[in-house]
């Protein structure tokens, strides 16, 4: 009944829409009198003889083309500038490289000592999988709540979403040494809060089993960023809708599943898919946080990019970096199809199935 | 059909017009310098990276340039700021693209890891024979590669023992007899804490905290031998391991909750434990001199050698320091090693050494300064001046760059109980025998 | 809760309902509020404390005397006005740039059919995967090929070449705008480009202000792009200017701050205005009100 609700909806959103649009120089007809018109234009094709010779014209050909069109700036800028690097690393890691001097073919050398002899490849990448099964979920979830909470109708909403948002937009290396601050087991503001409910709080950064947490903590702080997404979806679900499951006596809970979260699943699909990349990625908090950039306690925040970071960085051995950089590629991109193929089960285009 | 096509077409004049909006703005205030061509004077455009950039730096160092600027009419040197840490990254970009500048600032400690890897120049050509004499021999020593200098040293530093008289006194110790051994050390500490119930309101020593880590007092104790010997490895040895088993003695007397507070509590860097009176005794490097000055605090204080492993052993200390390097690639290399030369002479120097109350690396120029100076100042200078004989760098094996990844953990386990400092020592070099370079 | 909503003061409880509810919410969010300040407050006390107080053991919470001359201080050290007008103008034209050219694309991968369309969206994710360290080098010396380096360009250029990220979000919330609205423009007559402009923009604007939003403050806050293709300080933006506080030796903690407070500010106004389109420029819902 909802989603029937929420598909009215949408179609009368449509025509007050167009009623904007065509105030406008353009004119556009009414949703509803679209299927006259396709019938007509079914019509219209069949009728007129498509040349054979005259392929170019054909529609098919146009559409392709108009499509190719749209996406030509993408496609000018990965042929120019990125395609070029991309495979640059691709070769570098079948080789010597160290940045400087000519390379030399090894083979899958690289590879090899990656599986092998490289003891931190394991433990960065154990890392990193604590990492991101933590704060992707949680993160996710942190987001959607509070961009939940924000989009009530209360008098200062608009402060509130500014501050939800700060800790997003605040970067630099003098948020980590705040966090220290906060963070710190003696006078740090995290601990005296645990200290109320009874709880002695850990030494965060300086035991290794606390600095994964501590780093998860941080994350969550500034989940500001996924919350604006949220938000700019939830302007998407209309007010009626709730209105409407107001009257049938629905509760919060039912409205928050029912409702909001099958209309803002596109955008939960894009979240989990870039903060999954993100959190992979994670370098500049460990790189700050532990001093030196050396990934420790007891390399406990030693996470996959940091590794690589020091082997192109510091040891010059760009050709193992990037073979480092080719496994994660192929890790996330298998995650990443996984969640493209698992998300057709779950994601819900309003838009009608295009695809 | 029509409209549609026109419409495109505004569109895309006015995407386009927004591009060229940008490239042209763009383009007007860079001005494409990065040739090699002379400037309209016939001058030489030398370009010079550091990343001395604040209040207090920055109007040293483009005095200097100045300076050197106005004394000759070939070359014009242009400074330009290129943040700490980061410098160095791009620095690696620029070589690699051939487009490097032509002096850069750059760490002492790792010359010859990036001589081998080809990113800066060998400037034996430029530099004549008697250019070493300018220099502490331990600094010119460690810009050498294959016996051929890749660098200058600029300027260096060395870890002092500093010590809090007043605490001193209250403890009913001589304010002028700082610790001279490690026993020593361990004695005085005790006496300087001071314990309020189950915390402490003052901690004596504490080795790990200050400029000295724990690799250096594994070097103290191992009559100042590094982890390589030539291109032996020696990380485990009785020496060392007793050195880490030292050290977590020390976190062990203070427990494990009282240091890992302390810990957290100055590592933002913004309050340091010694100025503040919080603990007693502290290594740092000369310049640290500067903070307590500036803290705004009357702090009486002394300064003394790090203390020696036995009586009798040598007060070993560690240094580093900043070179000039001339990058692969770079233009200019002769005339950037005239202006390195005219960097590393005594009058650059010693304005350098007054203005930023900094160790030099030029001998003559070091040993000057001293003279003008007078109290605490002259006291801390004289010091470090007197330590660099006994100062030891530590620069980058080359063929174990990273091998500092595998000794760390290793330490950590040590410090946390996790492990004792024999087996510990062992699997580390076992760890970095496994991560030699071809 | 059921038997509340039969009796006849149905209204009434309603309304009641609704103010307790509103009530927990700002509840929570005031809790959440003082979580997220402090940090920023020990940012901005730290901004206005003399160094000889950020020395002080145990640190103070509220200064003892408020230096807002740090603030003037901390602009005048060096050529801030000039850096900080090169980072609005990087940030503007990026902006700008990024809004139209990946909602362009964006359209073609939510709204068009032709061949090839899902292999190229996998390549667009994919170029989001390879951590960007290794293609930095590379990066680098194509720019410098190209005599890009020390000028504006490999910063400004990739804005109007599109960014996965970008192409991928605004896909997602096209795809939520219903076909039948295109289909019936098409048969009206309009062409793509047409709809993309008169439709798809207006109903997807706060999609199109989050893009703004993230993007200015992307290209606000970025540090390693500016740091390496700029070779010449009077091209330099606020970020680096930023990193003259931090020193080997030394670091200038109130100068720091009070500059990265500064920094803050027009990414927060800039949030707090755009707001108010995000709100009330809202695509179907309010056309449903309307």
């Amino acid at each position: 009944m909802q989603q029937q609700g929420a598909r009215e909806n949408i179609l009368h959103g449509i025509d007050s829409g167009t009623e904007t649009i065509s105030g406008k120089p353009v004119s556009l007809t009414k949703t509803k009198t679209a299927e006259k018109h396709i019938t007509l234009a079914v019509n219209k094709t069949a009728g007129k003889p498509v040349s054979k010779l005259n392929r170019f014209k054909s529609k098919s050909f146009r559409e392709n083309l108009i499509g190719y069109g749209f996406i030509s700036p993408w496609l000018i800028g990965f042929f120019l500038l990125t395609a070029g690097p991309l495979l640059f690393s691709l070769v570098v890691s079948f080789s010597d490289y160290n940045i400087t001097s000519e390379m030399t073919f090894t083979g899958l050398d690289n590879y090899k000592k990656m599986f092998t002899a490289d003891d931190l490849f394991w433990t960065s990448l154990w890392n990193t999988v604590y990492f991101v099964l933590f704060s992707v979920p949680m993160t996710t979830a942190g987001a959607i709540f509070i961009a939940v909470l924000l989009n009530s109708k209360i008098k200062g909403m608009k402060i509130f979403r500014t501050i939800y948002y700060l800790p997003a937009v605040l970067s630099g290396v003098a948020v980590y040494f705040l966090w220290m601050q906060l963070l710190s087991p003696g006078t740090g503001l995290v601990n005296l809060v645990l200290s109320w409910v009874g709880i002695e709080g850990p030494a965060w950064l300086f035991d290794p089993n606390w600095t994964k947490p501590a780093l998860i903590f941080m994350k969550l702080w500034s989940v500001g960023g996924g919350m604006l997404l949220y938000l700019a979806s939830l302007q998407g679900v209309s007010t009626t809708l709730y209105e409407a499951a107001d009257l049938d006596g629905a509760n919060i809970f039912q409205k928050f599943f029912h409702i909001t979260l099958p209309m803002i699943t596109p955008i939960i699909f894009f979240d989990i898919i870039t903060s999954t990349i993100g959190a992979f990625q994670i370098f500049q908090e460990a790189y700050v946080m532990s001093k030196d950039g050396d990934g420790g306690p007891a390399h406990s925040l030693l996470f996959y990019n940091l590794h690589m970071w020091n082997n192109a960085f510091e040891v010059f051995d760009m050709g193992y970096a990037s073979a480092m950089a080719w496994v994660l590629f192929i890790i996330i991109m298998i995650l990443t199809i996984f969640n493209l193929k698992f998300g057709k089960r779950w994601v819900h285009y309003e838009g009608g199935d295009n695809k | 059909m029509k409209m549609k096509k026109k419409k495109k077409k505004k569109l895309s004049i006015l995407l386009s017009a927004i591009m060229l909006i940008s490239l042209i703005l763009s383009g007007c205030s860079g001005q494409n310098s990065s040739g090699s061509a002379a400037d309209s004077n016939g001058k030489v455009t030398l370009k010079f990276w550091s990343f001395w950039g604040s209040e207090t730096r920055r109007p040293v160092i483009e005095k200097m340039i100045d300076d050197y600027n106005k004394s000759q009419d070939k070359v014009v040197v242009k400074h330009t700021f290129v943040p700490w840490g980061d410098i160095w990254t791009k620095n690696l970009a620029a070589v690699a693209a051939g487009n490097p500048a032509d002096v850069v600032v750059t760490d002492i400690n790792d010359v010859s890891h990036r001589a081998k890897n080809n990113q800066s120049t060998d400037l034996s050509k430029y530099f004549d024979d008697n250019m070493k004499d300018r220099f502490y021999p331990h600094l010119w020593d460690t810009v050498l590669y294959d016996g051929k200098p890749y660098a200058a040293p600029f300027n260096t530093d060395t870890r002092l023992l500093y010590y809090n008289k007043k605490a001193f006194k209250e403890a009913g110790l001589d304010p002028n007899k700082p610790p001279q051994t490690w026993k020593e050390l361990e004695e005085y500490a005790k006496k300087l804490d001071v314990k309020k119930g189950s915390s402490y309101e003052r901690i004596g020593f504490y080795p790990l905290w200050g400029g000295y880590g724990a690799p250096s007092w594994m070097r103290n104790a191992d009559e100042g031998k590094n982890f390589f010997d030539g291109d032996k490895l020696s990380i485990n040895t009785p020496a060392k391991a007793e050195a880490l088993t030292w050290l977590a003695d020390w976190k062990k007397r203070y427990g494990k909750k009282t240091i890992e507070k302390w810990d957290a509590e100055f590592a933002n860097g913004q309050t340091n434990p010694f100025v503040a009176e919080k603990v007693a005794m502290y290594t740092d490097t000369g310049t640290f001199y500067t903070q307590i000055r500036d803290s705004g605090k009357e702090l009486d204080f002394g300064v003394a050698p790090i203390p020696a492993y036995k009586e009798g052993a040598r007060n070993w200390s560690d240094g580093g320091g900043f070179v000039l390097e001339v990058p692969k690639g770079s233009k200019h290399p002769k005339e950037a090693a005239e202006f390195i030369k005219y960097l590393t002479d005594v009058k650059a120097q010693k304005y350098w050494a007054v203005k930023n109350y900094d160790n030099v690396a030029n001998k003559e120029a070091a040993e000057s300064v001293a003279e003008g100076m007078k109290g605490q100042e002259k006291m801390v200078y004289s010091e470090s001046l007197k330590n660099l004989k006994d100062t030891q760098l530590a620069p980058i094996p080359i063929n174990y760059p990273d091998f500092m990844s595998r000794i760390n953990p290793q330490i950590d386990a040590v410090m946390l109980g996790k492990s004792d400092a024999k087996a510990a020592l062992k699997k580390a070099e076992a760890d970095v025998k496994k991560i030699k370079r071809k | 809760m059921k038997a509340a909503a039969e009796t006849p003061k149905f209204y009434q409880t309603m309304k009641f309902r609704r103010r307790i509810k509103n009530s927990i919410i700002l509840f929570f969010l005031l809790a959440g509020s003082i979580a997220l300040l402090t940090p920023l407050w020990w940012m901005i006390s730290t901004s206005l404390k003399s160094p000889e107080e950020i020395a002080q053991f145990p640190p103070t919470f509220i200064p003892e005397k408020f230096h807002f001359s740090n603030y003037v201080e901390a602009w005048t050290t060096g050529p801030f006005t000039r850096w900080a007008l090169n980072s609005v103008f990087l940030a503007v034209v990026g902006t700008i740039g990024s809004v139209f050219v990946n909602s362009l694309v964006a359209y073609g991968f939510a709204k068009m059919k032709f061949k090839g369309c899902n292999f190229w969206f996998i390549v667009v994710l994919s170029t989001m995967l390879l951590p960007g360290f290794v293609t930095m080098v590379p990066q680098y010396m194509l720019f410098s090929k190209l005599g890009w380096i020390n000028t504006y360009l490999p910063l400004l250029v990739p804005s109007f070449l599109g960014s996965a990220f970008f192409i991928f979000l605004l896909r997602q919330f096209m795809m939520t705008i219903p076909n039948e609205f295109i289909e019936a423009a098409i048969m009206d007559g309009a062409g793509h480009l047409k709809i993309w402009w008169h439709i798809m923009l207006p109903l997807t604007k706060p999609a199109l202000i989050t893009v703004a939003i993230f993007s200015f403050n992307g290209s606000w806050n970025d540090l390693l792009g500016p740091l390496l293709y700029l070779n010449e300080e009077s091209l330099y933006t606020i970020q680096l200017g930023l990193q003259t506080f931090k020193g080997s030796v030394q670091t200038q903690w109130n100068y720091l701050m009070a500059m990265s407070v500064m920094i803050l500010l027009p990414t927060v106004l800039i949030f707090f205005l755009f707001q108010k389109f995000f709100i009330e420029g809202s695509n179907i819902s309010s056309g449903t009100k309307g």
